[in-house]
């Protein structure tokens, strides 16, 4: 124990001395000058934030809001958890090759602080001691990800703050605009399908071991508000959650659905546990019996629609959605 | 020796009750068949009694009818299986090592079954149902075969006890790991843990069940050999019973009962500890149940209602829909929890404090330079911490940080990094400290803050505040830590102080809490805010992430009283130490001077907790490792220990922050793993020592 002691302690010290002399960076001096197109906007938490001047390099640490930038066109420099985002949204997919700053719920302070940014947009389920650090590093603007008592205005209201922050109204505007003709496209088709009013259930579900688990997407979600901008009814009576909208429930307790129910989901074929409906389910006797599973009304959209994204992620569910309810 | 066992029953005829054996027997059965009915009356689906009656007379519609079949009744099957098999196994263990305390849980056979699984996991293969379950034997065999040589069959519950508890933290840490390095891959593992009886059609239970049954009939076959085991070794040997085989073949057939059940249900807590716990004092009235033939099918009965009460419980009280949120695991731990503290008390525990170790005492020469050595190696350590990271730096850059002209970066860097750095040295040495005061006043190897739900109360406080008050500032959480831990603290020290800290009732009491507060927090989380689970979680892995000099201050002014009291007060805790008379002989007031001690532990304890998460091992670790080098005088201890747990989780934290950059683990995390071998480590040599 003793020789093992002195041993770590030797060789740390050696290890030091030889290493860690010297500086990464040169010391500071001058302080910037204010340019003339400064930005003041205030952000979801209510806090104020200043800009130089429409922020060019920005780091992101929550998914909708990567979206949201790489619509606005707007590469971000940092993403959190970067091979997550390619597998699960490839609706909007990334444009460059942005730094992994780490996971979505602990980024890395040091990775972001390396890029320099001139912005980060922040997820407001962040720590408030991370947020707090990661303003000493650039400007934060804090997102409300979700907010279950109105999904879609939440989306565009994170849109045109990301907008104003850098410089990119205009695209917003269009973003806005698609999304709506987006909308009134789809409403129509299902409404020529004569599917106005018909009853859609929107789920995701996990299996371990010999358990399923399936997560309703109540009309608090954000898929459940643009089903319902689509003239469709939401057929969930679970609760789901004040933020994001999302119940729990298993097996049985889609019995609970009406008969006339139009089920949907999404998986991801880089995740196998994703996908129970086609899996586990396919022989369990209360899955084969349910009204829709007879009537063939089970529709699995494409892999990489992100379920929490922005208006790309929207399009992309409201095209495939239409698509397979009127076949 | 465990002296906890069961005081021998006094003799009634023994006609009557072999009788009377039969008939609580048979009351057992009737009890499991009736919250098996009211189980499968209870589910989300609008599936009634009334609609299961009909299902099973033939006479419902489809749908109604394959809820009943494809849901309720697995679920009520897997709920009976595993717990007859948790139960049984837990008796056998018990018997084959005249141990109160031996069970899958305390053996880590359940951490050893789902490491394996997480590691097949991680490979991103998917196995068979048959398949995952021999690799859950293999891991489950494992972990006991290493927690009984380590220490050693029926030798002493205290080793084997620290063996398996610290085996299995250790485990479950490194199957953590797992699940941050390969999240994708292992998505819902974390979530199984918690076990769940809830079943996807009769594939599962059909297929364990002849595992199971073979597990059971090997039991029943070797239950003679295993009476003939409680009468003791040497009587046991003198009847022609083969001890040691016996013992093996016992402990194998557990594991492979533990594994059937962890594959089919996750790992459910505490029923292979409760169950045979349950069935033991009507040992004393029945003395049918004296033998294993009856002892074991009444065990399982007991873990069969335990678990399918649980589920029952569970459901009437919550609605459905949460209620599927809600693993059936979180609530028979935390029956377990409270059954745990109510047995302990009533155990007539002789068991006084072991001899102290025979340890050499080193020179002072020798104590100088350990010192010096430790001083060089937290030095080095901190200076990696701020050095090293996501972005590396120089001394250079550190010395214009420290004259305030650093660049924008290297600042803000060190702004964020520095704070983490002193919050994982204070957190450490606070650790250190408490478990070292703590274990001299309860004389107690096993005695840890995390062992005893010291962290666990602390935690659980702090996450009352942090999902309630979302804004809590630093002092705020370090004061809900402390009413944590300070309540935990009061029942487990408070309950176990009857009798002056007997050692297996403070440990009991103590494990007790500690499963309960962890499975509150679980609950807590699930029922406020179940998809933002990382504001909690992030600094219950025990993670410095986030720290700012804020944070650390509570903790480093408590630090400094400790240290002050330590200091001051050494030789009354040397005396404290010792025995129960030599104190009272000098005129020391016992009582009063173990809760001053006591109570700083808990301060220290409390705002560790609240400034670096739950870190286990390090009070375990710390105190043990400078007795070794030190000897037992606390004046040499107290610096040792402290420099020990400053340096262990200082290393722990730049190690999580760096090895998977730029993703992090807890510093918690590393602890537990670098903390483990080391742990066991002295145990084979204390083994060694006892020997010679």
């Amino acid at each position: 124990m003793r020789r093992l002691l002195l041993t770590a302690a030797a060789t740390t010290a050696a290890a030091l001395t030889l290493a860690a002399c010297g500086t990464t960076e040169p010391a500071a001096d001058s302080a910037k000058g204010k340019t003339s197109e400064a930005i003041s906007l205030t952000d979801s938490t209510g806090a104020k934030v200043e800009l130089d001047g429409p922020a060019k390099k920005v780091v992101a640490t929550e998914w909708n809001e990567v979206e949201s930038l790489i619509t606005l066109g707007v590469d971000p420099v940092g993403v959190a958890d970067v091979k997550g985002y390619k597998t699960w949204d490839t609706a909007v997919p990334l444009k460059n090759e942005p730094k992994d700053i780490g996971t979505r719920g602990e980024p890395s302070m040091d990775t972001i602080a390396s890029l320099s940014p001139d912005l980060i947009v922040a997820s407001s389920d962040l720590p408030d001691a991370a947020v707090k650090q990661l303003r000493r590093i650039a400007p934060v603007l804090e997102i409300k990800s979700a907010d279950a008592s109105d999904q879609i205005g939440q989306m565009f209201k994170n849109l045109d703050l990301i907008a104003k922050a850098t410089g990119t109204t205009d695209r917003a505007k269009t973003a806005r605009e698609d999304f709506e003709a987006k909308v009134a496209e789809g409403k129509k088709a299902l409404a020529d399908a004569k599917l106005d009013g018909a009853s859609i259930a929107f789920a995701d579900g996990y299996v371990t071991s010999n358990q399923v688990s399936v997560r309703p997407y109540t009309s608090g979600s954000l898929l459940g508000a643009v089903n319902e901008e689509l003239g469709l009814k939401n057929a969930w009576k679970v609760k789901g959650d004040p933020v994001y909208g999302l119940g729990t429930t298993d097996v049985e307790g889609l019995t609970a659905l009406p008969e006339d129910t139009r089920f949907a989901y999404i998986g991801n074929d880089g995740d196998k546990a994703s996908t129970p409906f086609t899996g586990a389910l396919a022989k369990n006797a209360v899955w084969t019996s349910l009204p829709f599973v007879k009537a063939g009304e089970v529709h699995r959209l494409p892999d990489g629609i992100w379920m929490f994204g922005g208006p790309g992620s929207m399009e992309a569910y409201i095209d495939s959605l239409v698509d397979a309810l009127t076949k | 020796m465990a002296v906890t066992e069961a005081p021998p029953a006094t003799r009634p005829p023994a006609a009557a009750s072999r009788a009377g054996a039969a008939a609580v027997t048979a009351g057992l059965a009737l009890l499991v068949a009736v919250l098996a009915v009211v189980d499968v009356t209870q589910g989300t689906a609008a599936v009634g009694p009334a609609q299961v009656f009909k299902a099973l007379t033939g006479r419902a519609d489809p749908s109604d009818a394959s809820v009943v079949i494809a849901s309720r009744l697995p679920r009520m099957t897997a709920g009976i299986l595993v717990g007859v098999v948790l139960g049984i196994a837990g008796a056998v263990l018990q018997a084959v090592s005249r141990n109160v305390l031996a069970s899958p849980d305390t053996l880590a056979v359940n951490a050893g079954s789902y490491l394996a699984l997480g590691l097949v996991g991680a490979t991103g293969v998917s196995l068979p149902l048959l398949a995952s379950s021999g690799v859950a034997f293999a891991g489950g065999l494992l972990a006991a075969a290493v927690v009984l040589a380590l220490s050693g069959l029926g030798t002493g519950t205290v080793r084997l006890v620290l063996a398996g508890t610290a085996l299995a933290l250790g485990l479950n840490s490194v199957t953590e790991g797992l699940l941050l390095l390969f999240p994708q891959q292992t998505e819902g593992l974390y979530q199984w843990n918690q076990g769940s009886i809830g079943q996807n059609g009769f594939d599962g239970v059909l297929q364990l069940l002849p595992v199971a049954l073979a597990g059971l009939a090997g039991l029943l076959l070797v239950a003679r050999r295993v009476d003939a085991l409680a009468l003791g070794d040497d009587a046991a040997r003198g009847l022609g019973v083969p001890v040691h085989a016996t013992r093996v073949t016992v402990v194998v057939l557990a594991a492979l009962l533990s594994a059937a059940a962890v594959t089919l249900a996750g790992p459910i807590g505490f029923v292979g500890l409760c169950a045979p716990a349950l069935v033991r004092p009507l040992a004393r009235r029945f003395r049918g149940f004296v033998r294993a033939r009856a002892a074991l099918p009444a065990a399982g009965l007991t873990g069969a209602a335990v678990v399918l009460g649980s589920d029952v419980l569970l459901r009437a009280l919550i609605p459905a829909d949460t209620a599927v949120a809600v693993p059936t695991g979180i609530v028979t731990s935390l029956v377990g929890a409270v059954f745990l503290v109510v047995t302990a008390l009533r155990l007539r525990d002789t068991a006084g404090a072991d001899a102290p170790d025979r340890l050499r005492v080193p020179s002072r020469t020798a104590f100088l330079v350990t010192v010096a050595v430790l001083v060089a190696v937290v030095v080095g350590v901190t200076l990696a911490g701020v050095l090293l990271g996501d972005s590396k730096l120089l001394l250079g850059d550190v010395a214009n940080w420290a004259q305030g002209r650093a660049g924008r970066t290297v600042s803000f860097v060190l702004d964020t990094r520095v704070p983490r750095v002193l919050a994982a040295l204070c957190a450490g040495a606070a650790l250190a400290l408490a478990g070292t005061l703590v274990q001299a006043v309860t004389r107690n190897p096993l005695a840890e803050p995390g062992v005893l739900g010291v962290s666990g109360g602390a935690a659980l406080g702090a996450v009352l505040l942090v999902t309630t008050v979302p804004a809590a500032g630093s002092w705020g959480i370090a004061g809900a830590a402390f009413g944590g831990a300070a309540l935990a603290s009061a029942v487990v020290f408070g309950l176990a102080a009857r009798g002056g800290y007997r050692q297996h009732r403070l440990v009991l009491v103590g494990i007790g809490m500690a499963a309960g507060s962890t499975a509150l927090i679980s609950l807590l989380i699930v029922l406020t805010d179940p998809f933002n689970a990382t504001k909690a979680l992030t600094w219950l892995s025990g993670s410095t992430y986030g720290r700012t000099m804020a944070d650390v201050l509570p903790v480093a002014l408590v630090l400094a009283l400790g240290l002050a009291v330590a200091v001051a007060r050494r030789t009354e805790l040397d005396l404290v130490s010792l025995d129960e008379d030599t104190p009272r002989l000098l005129g020391l007031g016992l009582p009063r001077a173990r809760l001053g001690f006591l109570v700083v532990g808990v301060l220290l304890a409390a705002t560790a907790v609240a400034s670096a998460g739950t870190i286990g091992f390090v009070g375990l670790v710390a105190p043990h490792a400078a007795r070794a080098l030190v000897g037992r005088r606390h004046a040499r201890v107290v610096p040792v220990a402290v420099l020990l747990g400053a340096a262990l989780v200082c290393a722990a934290d730049l190690l999580g922050r760096t090895v998977i950059a730029p993703a992090q683990l807890g510093a918690g995390l590393m602890t537990a793993i670098i903390g483990t071998p080391y742990f066991l480590r002295l145990l084979v040599r204390g083994r060694g020592a006892a020997r010679s």
